[in-house]
Formats: structure tokens, sequence, C-alpha cells
């Protein structure tokens, strides 16, 4: 009779195993996603031809030359903050134990908000900001050092952080 | 059946392989940052000097700073939380494995 018992229960307690070990699992940051990547492989590369084609600088004159270009890059890293934004935030157990030691500790909780949406966010107020200087009088050689400057760092920080998702 | 001393070295082996793979990528892109963010504040400043970089465009590229500062440590944390999750997963995953063994 006892050993009957066991055998009936025992896939259930196989699956109750296999639920608690599926449960211990936990997610912290978002899941990968290619087709974000993919479209910010796309946009770094426009990028890096834009700013090569006006190394030395641009006059307003010539500015209708480029205005599609700002336009579709502006587009581009928009949506791509879109794209990012648009993932769920894991909110769990193991998050907010963390955040409670690192705030008992003094720091900053981990941050709720993804790295790369602002940094594609500041990607496109960059161009807009290029695209005005540029349509009004032209962008200055140091000025246009410091706009690709700008842009590379926040791109650095976007691709670091969305490849790295790839566990 | 797994003794103390065996739990304890797949913990560690488990641990370090994690680390050490992550810590590689944070050192380099952190290297990478500090780098270019100092060369940006080089930049700004010459092109204030020079005249290339007029009052109004100063004060962008300084806010400019400001938040890729800002988000150089939130991207750290971002890896951060992504490291601490593979670790925490990788060593559930060995430690229901041995008790998984005995039931």
């Amino acid at each position: 009779m006892k050993l009957t018992l066991k055998k009936r229960f025992l896939p259930w307690v196989l699956c109750a195993a296999v639920l608690s070990l599926s449960s211990c699992k936990t997610q912290l940051a978002p899941e990968y996603d290619k087709a974000i990547v993919a479209g910010l492989t796309d946009a770094t590369q426009k990028t890096m031809y834009f700013f090569a084609t006006m190394e030395e600088g641009t006059t307003a004159e010539t500015y209708t030359d480029r205005a599609l270009s700002y336009n579709q890059l502006i587009g581009a890293y928009d949506a791509l903050s879109l794209q990012a934004k648009a993932r769920p935030v894991p909110d769990n157990v193991a998050t907010k134990k963390i955040n409670e030691l690192l705030q008992s500790k003094g720091s900053d909780p981990l941050s709720s908000d993804y790295p790369s949406a602002f940094a594609f966010t500041k990607i496109s107020e960059t161009l807009k900001k290029m695209r005005e200087v540029d349509q009004t009088g032209g962008i200055k050689p140091f000025a246009l050092l410091a706009f690709k400057g700008q842009v590379l760092i926040f791109l650095d920080q976007a691709i670091t952080y969305e490849s790295f998702l790839k566990r | 059946m797994s003794d103390v001393a065996s739990i304890i070295k797949d913990i560690k082996d488990i641990s370090t392989t994690i680390l050490k793979k992550d810590i590689t990528i944070v050192k380099g892109f952190s290297e990478r940052q500090v780098e270019a963010i100092a060369k940006q504040t080089v930049i700004i400043t010459e092109g204030v000097a020079s005249g290339d970089i007029d009052e109004e465009l100063k004060k962008f590229f300084f806010d400019g700073l400001k938040a890729m500062t800002e988000n150089f440590v939130n991207t750290l944390k971002g890896i951060l939380s992504v490291t601490l999750e593979k670790l925490y997963n990788a060593l559930v995953d060995k430690l229901w494995s041995i008790v998984g063994s005995v039931v």
C-alpha cells in the first residue's frame, strides 16, 4: 500500500520540483532584442557616413544637400528610443531586494529606465540641434567635432548596453 | 553525492567564469567612455576659445556632458543588473541540479 501511494505521488513531487526550480530563476534586465540591435547597427553606419561627408564643417548654403539625411537619422533614433522603451521593465522580488540593499548602503537603486533609450533620445536631440545650427549659419569645425563626440559617446553607451543584454 | 568542498568549488568556478568575462567588457567600456568624455571636454574648451562654439552652443554641450556622464553610470548599473542575473541564475541552476540529483 505504501509503495502504491509513493508511486502515485511521485509525478506530483517531480512537477513541484520542476516548478520550484523554474520559479527560482529571475530576470533583472530586459530581454535582448535582435530588431533593436539590427536597427542600431544600421543607424550607426549611416551616422558615421553622414559625419564623414562634412569633416571640415558646413555652410548654410549647402544645408539642403544634408536636410534629408538629418531627417532620416532623427527618425531612426526616435524609432529606436520608442522600441527600447516599449520593452517591459522587469519588476520582481529580486530587483526589490537588491534595491533595498543598495539603498541601505547609501547607493542609488538600479535604474528603472533603459540607458539605451536615454542615449537614443539624446542622439536625436543632438542631431536636431546640429540641423538647426547647420540651417542657420553652418557648423564650424570645433562645433562639428563636439557634435560628433557627443553622438559617439551616447552611441557607445547604447551599443554596449544592448549587446550586453544577449546573455 | 556532492560534498561541501566540491559545491563550494563549483560555486567559485561559476562565479569566476561569469565575472571574469563581464568585468573585461565593463573595463573596456569604462576606459573608452572616460577617455571620450575627457576628449569631449577638451574639444568644447578649444571650441569656445576659438569662437567656433558660441554661448548658446556652449550651454548645449555642457548639458550634454552632464547627461552623458549620468548615462555612463546608468549603463554600468544596467550591465551590473545583467551580470547579477546571470550569476544568480547560474548558481540556482547548479544548486538545484545538486538537490535534484538526490530526489
